[in-house]
């Protein structure tokens, strides 16, 4: 019973934190090395990865899809601690439209525009910072979706996550007030409810006990002494 | 259209905080007129004092700013998806 419980409390963890790692945006050091539109056909398994298609197009199971191709700086622990390596990352440029994920992002070809801008050449390495959300998977063939693309001077700039910093300080206070809220409500509603549902059930049971011992009573006294 | 879908549900979802945060908010103000009442009942205080210094309270609550206050919850959404969707598209 407590592996049962362990084992449903860590999956619960990795799914809550496999949905933040796959919806908050992250910022990637990168080198834009070129940028090409694919047409795709979404499988089943994989559409539920992508956002949808330019927000004012009609949405047909064929479409293009604009890429993003990167080499960018290696990170460890979610781009906290910087390595000395780079690897090749494609990014997918999609609107997400009104719906989701919420960024509310509309300008997908200006940021193809903007990417085209800042391409890399072998002599001349241009930085970008790309904020991002979404996972790279080869398998299911899934793209991050760049939502930003920035110029930077080099690759040793200092990026802080104020979005994420905002957005986890937001969920605690939110969290807080939830408890409070339903403190409240039990103790002003449930509790008071409760208590008078127990003390009708004891005068009830009471009752029925009293009828019992007076039917026992008049049995008993029919019975040989 | 995705706007609409976005503008209905928001608004359900947003009425929904609004309405539990609006009880919540006036059940602590009864709690808290309650509780100031039975810390210090005035002489020859009885029962129907006693509901009239809440109601009384309660209706001040009511007149009072803090409770429309809590029409920020539909005010501070709709800023902060302007301000993403002006961020994001930005140039």
């Amino acid at each position: 019973m407590r592996y049962i419980r362990m084992t449903f409390r860590l999956l619960l963890v990795v799914i809550v934190f496999g949905f933040f790692h796959y919806v908050l945006p992250q910022h990637d050091i990168a080198k834009v090395t070129g940028t090409s539109i694919i047409p795709t056909d979404l499988g089943g398994l994989n559409s539920i990865f992508y956002a949808q298609t330019d927000s004012g197009n009609a949405t047909l199971p064929t479409r293009s899809l604009r890429l993003i191709n990167t080499s960018k700086q290696n990170t460890f622990l979610l781009g906290f601690i910087k390595r000395d390596s780079e690897s090749i990352m494609v990014y997918r440029n999609e609107d997400t439209g009104w719906i989701w994920p919420p960024y509310f992002k509309f300008d997908s070809s200006d940021l193809q525009a903007t990417a085209d801008a800042n391409v890399s050449t072998a002599d001349n390495a241009r930085w970008v910072v790309i904020t991002h959300y979404g996972w790279r998977n080869r398998f299911f063939t899934i793209y991050p979706n760049a939502i930003g693309i920035r110029p930077v001077s080099g690759p040793d700039v200092r990026i802080i996550p104020w979005f994420n910093i905002f957005f986890f300080i937001f969920l605690g206070v939110a969290w807080l007030f939830l408890r409070a809220m339903w403190a409240q409500f039990r103790e002003r509603s449930v509790d008071p409810m409760l208590d008078s549902a127990g003390n009708k059930y004891d005068e009830v049971s009471a009752g029925v006990a009293e009828r019992q011992g007076r039917l026992r009573r008049w049995l008993g006294s029919w019975q040989k002494k | 259209m995705a706007f609409i879908k976005l503008f209905v549900f928001g608004f359900i979802f947003l009425s929904v905080i609004y309405l539990s945060i609006s009880v919540y908010s006036r059940s602590v103000r009864r709690e808290k007129l309650e509780k100031r009442w039975d810390a210090n009942p005035p002489e020859a205080a009885d029962a129907e004092g006693r509901d009239t210094y809440i109601a009384e309270g309660m209706a001040e609550y009511h007149s009072g700013l803090r409770r429309k206050l809590i029409a920020l919850v539909y005010v501070v959404p709709t800023l902060v998806i302007a301000v993403i969707l002006y961020i994001t598209n930005a140039n």
